[in-house]
C-alpha cells in the first residue's frame, strides 16, 4: 500500500471515530453516526484507499447497522425516528439506477454490434476533409454518444478513430494535439446534456427526486444541453487557437458498414425508440426510468443482449452511485447535512455568491475527484441551503443549485487524473501533460462562468 | 511495486545482442530488457525475475547458442506454468526445419525473424506481440499504450470495458 493511501486509512478510521467520542453541540445522535460515515466516506473517497465503489457499499453497510430500524442502535429514546433498511439497500435500484441500467444495456449492446463505431462513421461523413471542420466534427460525435453512452467508453472508441487520422497529419502539426484533447473534452462536455450522460447527473437528480422534484428526462436536456452545444463550440475554438492546423485537408478513409443481422436490427429499432421516448417525456410523460426498462427488456428476450453481456456490465459504476444517494439520504434524514450548513452564516452570501461557491468548490474538488464523489459529498449540503430557505424559493432554490454542482463537477478536464477521457488522451503520448492543463483550465473557467450565467439569465426563465 | 514485464533477448554474438537491443529500445521505458549470451545465463534471469513476481512478456532468442540451444530454452520455457504465455520469437539464420518445426509445435513459437532483419520489422514486431501480451494480461494496459498499438489498446479498453466513468 503507498503512504497515501496509508494516510487515508489513518484519516479515515479517525474520521470514523471522531464523532464516536466527542460530541458536537447542537447534532442527535443518529447526527454523530452519520457524520461518522460522512467523515469516513468522504477520506476513502478522496485518498482511494479503497476502490470508490467500495467505499459506496460501506456507506450503505454501516448505514443499514448504525441508522436503520432493524441496526444495532436503539433510537427509541432518541428523536430521530430510523428508517427500514430496505430503504438504504433500495438506493441500488432506485429508480435513477434503472434508467442507467437501460443506458448501460443500450451501450454495451451497441459496442457489441459496432452500432457506436459505424453510426460514428456515417455522422463523421458531412464534415468534409478540411482540418478545423473534421475537429468539430470529431467533437459533435464525441458529445452526441457520450450523451447517451459513457465518457470513457465513447473516449476509448473515438481513439481508435483518431489515431489513424494522427497517423496521416504532419509529425510537427499542433493540431494533432488539438485532435487528441478534443475527444475527452467534448466526451466531458456530452455527458452534461442528459440525465444518463453521466454518473454526477444521476447522483443529483436523485437527491432531488428525494425531496419529491422529479426531472423528467427532457426537461434536463432543456436545462442543460444548450449549455453542452456553446461549450462544445468554445473548446473547438479554444483548441484550434491553441494548436493551430497546420494543413487545410485531411484525407479521411471511412468505411462504414452497418451490421444487418436481425439481432443488429432489434437493436437499433430498441435505441431509436428508446432515445426518442426518453427525449420526449415531456410529451408523453412516461417517466425515462420506465422507458429505461424497454432494453434491458427487448434486448434480453430477444437474445441480442445475452447472459455474458449482462455479466460484463459496469455493475461497479451502479454501486457507486446507490452509495453516493444512500449517503445524501443519512445525511438529510438525521440532520446532519442542516447542523453541517447551519454551522456557517451564509445570509451574508448573496444568493448568486452562493451558487458560485459550490460551482467553484465543485469544480476545484472534481479536478482531483472522481466527478461522481465530488457530486455525492456537496448535493446533500446544497439541497439543506437551499431547504433552509436562504434561495428564493426551496424548489427553485435545490433545481439551480442541483444543476450547477452537476454540471460543474462535469468541467472539470485539467488534469490526466480529473477524469478516465483525460487519462486515455493522455496515455497516447500524443501530448503532454502541460497541454491538457492549459486547454483544460481555459475551458473550466469559461464553463464556469456560463454556468453562473445562465443562472442568472436563463434557468430562473424556464425552471 | 507494480509488477514489471521484461523483454529477454539471448544472442551469443556481442554485436548482434547489441544490435537487437538497439533496435528495440523504444521499449525498454515500459519493458525492461534483459540480456543473455546462452541458455543457462537465461534460465538464471528467468529465474530471478520470476522471483521479484515479475513476468517476462516477450523473448527473442538466437538458435545456435553455447550448451543448450534456443529452440531447447523456448520449449523448456512454454512447459512451465509461469513462461507459457511470453512470446517467443527465434531470430536466427541456422535453424532447420525440424529445429523450427518444433519450435512451432511444442513452444508455440509467435514469429521467426531471420538474420539480417529489418529494424522496421523487428519493430513492427515487437509492438504486435508485447500488445497482445498486455492485452491479454494486463488489468490497466493504459500505461504501455503510447509505446504499443494504441488502437488496439483503446480498442480493449471499448469492448472490454476495463475502464468506466467515475
Amino acid at each position: 500500500m503507498s503512504k497515501l493511501k496509508w494516510t487515508g486509512l489513518i484519516l479515515g478510521v479517525t474520521g470514523f471515530l471522531t464523532p464516536l467520542v466527542y460530541t458536537f453541540p447542537g447534532l442527535s445522535l443518529a447526527g454523530h453516526f452519520a457524520m461518522s460515515i460522512f467523515l469516513m466516506a468522504a477520506v476513502f473517497w478522496m485518498f482511494e484507499t479503497i476502490p470508490i465503489y467500495s467505499t459506496s457499499i460501506l456507506v450503505i453497510f454501516f448505514q443499514v447497522i448504525l441508522l436503520s430500524a432493524e441496526g444495532f442502535i436503539d433510537y427509541s429514546a432518541a428523536p430521530y425516528d430510523p428508517l427500514p433498511f430496505n430503504h438504504f439497500i433500495a438506493t441500488l435500484a432506485d429508480p435513477i439506477i434503472i434508467l442507467f441500467l437501460g443506458g448501460f444495456v443500450l451501450a454495451d449492446a451497441s459496442v457489441k454490434y459496432d452500432f457506436d463505431k459505424n453510426l460514428t462513421r456515417v455522422l463523421l461523413k458531412p464534415f468534409g476533409s478540411r482540418t478545423e471542420y473534421i475537429i468539430l466534427g470529431l467533437m459533435v460525435v464525441t458529445a452526441i454518444l457520450s450523451a447517451f453512452m459513457s465518457n470513457t467508453a465513447t473516449t476509448a472508441m473515438m481513439i481508435t478513430v483518431i489515431l489513424p487520422i494522427i497517423a496521416r497529419m504532419e509529425p510537427g502539426d499542433p493540431a494533432r494535439i488539438g485532435v487528441v484533447l478534443c475527444i475527452p473534452f467534448a466526451a466531458n462536455i456530452g455527458g452534461i446534456a442528459t440525465p444518463i450522460g453521466t454518473p454526477p447527473n444521476a447522483v443529483v437528480i436523485a437527491a432531488l427526486n428525494q425531496q419529491g422534484l422529479q426531472v423528467a428526462f427532457s426537461s434536463w436536456m432543456i436545462y442543460a444541453a444548450p449549455l453542452a452545444v456553446v461549450m462544445l463550440f468554445i473548446a473547438w475554438k479554444v483548441l484550434l487557437r491553441l494548436y493551430p492546423p497546420a494543413t487545410d485537408i485531411i484525407s479521411l478513409t471511412l468505411d462504414s458498414k452497418l451490421k444487418t443481422s436481425p439481432n443488429a436490427i432489434v437493436l437499433y429499432a430498441t435505441f431509436a425508440i428508446t432515445v426518442l421516448l426518453w427525449i420526449t417525456e415531456g410529451i408523453h410523460g412516461i417517466r425515462s426510468s420506465i422507458v429505461a426498462l424497454i432494453p434491458v427488456a427487448v434486448l434480453t428476450l430477444t437474445s441480442a443482449f445475452e447472459k455474458q453481456d449482462i455479466r460484463k456490465l459496469p455493475w461497479e459504476v451502479l454501486w457507486l452511485i446507490a452509495g453516493g444517494i444512500a449517503l445524501g439520504i443519512s445525511m438529510k434524514e438525521t440532520g446532519l447535512a442542516e447542523w453541517m450548513v447551519g454551522a456557517i452564516s451564509w445570509d451574508q452570501f448573496g444568493y448568486l455568491m452562493l451558487l458560485a461557491v459550490f460551482g467553484t468548490v465543485a469544480l476545484l474538488m472534481s479536478n482531483f475527484l472522481s466527478n461522481t464523489v465530488t457530486a455525492s459529498l456537496l448535493i446533500p449540503l446544497g439541497i439543506s441551503l437551499a431547504m433552509s430557505g436562504i434561495m428564493e424559493g426551496q424548489v427553485f432554490g435545490m433545481m439551480m443549485i442541483g444543476l450547477v454542482i452537476a454540471l460543474a463537477s462535469s468541467f472539470a478536464m485539467v488534469l490526466p487524473i480529473s477524469t478516465p477521457p483525460n487519462a486515455i488522451a493522455v496515455s497516447t503520448g500524443l501530448l503532454e501533460t502541460k497541454d491538457m492543463i492549459t486547454s483544460g483550465l481555459i475551458i473550466g473557467v469559461i464553463g464556469l462562468v456560463l454556468i453562473m450565467l445562465l443562472s442568472v439569465i436563463y434557468w430562473p426563465y424556464i425552471l | 511495486m507494480e509488477t514489471k514485464i521484461y523483454i529477454l533477448v539471448v544472442e551469443d554474438e556481442p554485436d548482434v545482442l547489441d544490435s537487437i537491443v538497439r533496435d528495440i529500445t523504444v521499449f525498454e521505458k515500459f519493458f525492461p530488457i534483459e540480456m543473455a549470451d546462452s541458455a543457462e545465463e537465461a534460465r538464471e534471469l528467468i529465474d530471478s525475475i520470476l522471483e521479484k513476481d515479475d513476468q517476462i512478456g516477450l523473448i527473442l532468442c538466437d538458435h545456435v547458442l553455447p550448451g543448450d540451444n534456443g529452440v531447447e530454452l523456448l520449449v523448456e520455457m512454454q512447459n512451465r506454468a509461469e513462461t507459457e504465455d511470453t512470446q517467443k520469437v527465434l531470430i536466427t539464420g541456422q535453424a532447420g526445419l525440424q529445429e523450427t518445426v518444433r519450435a512451432v509445435n511444442e513452444a508455440d513459437l509467435k514469429h521467426y525473424i531471420a538474420k539480417p532483419w529489418q529494424k522496421d520489422e523487428l519493430t513492427k514486431i515487437t509492438k504486435e506481440l508485447l500488445t497482445d501480451y498486455v492485452i491479454d494480461h494486463v488489468e490497466a494496459p493504459l500505461k504501455y499504450m503510447q509505446v504499443l498499438d494504441g488502437e488496439r489498446i483503446a480498442e480493449h479498453i471499448r469492448t472490454g470495458r476495463g475502464i468506466t466513468d467515475r
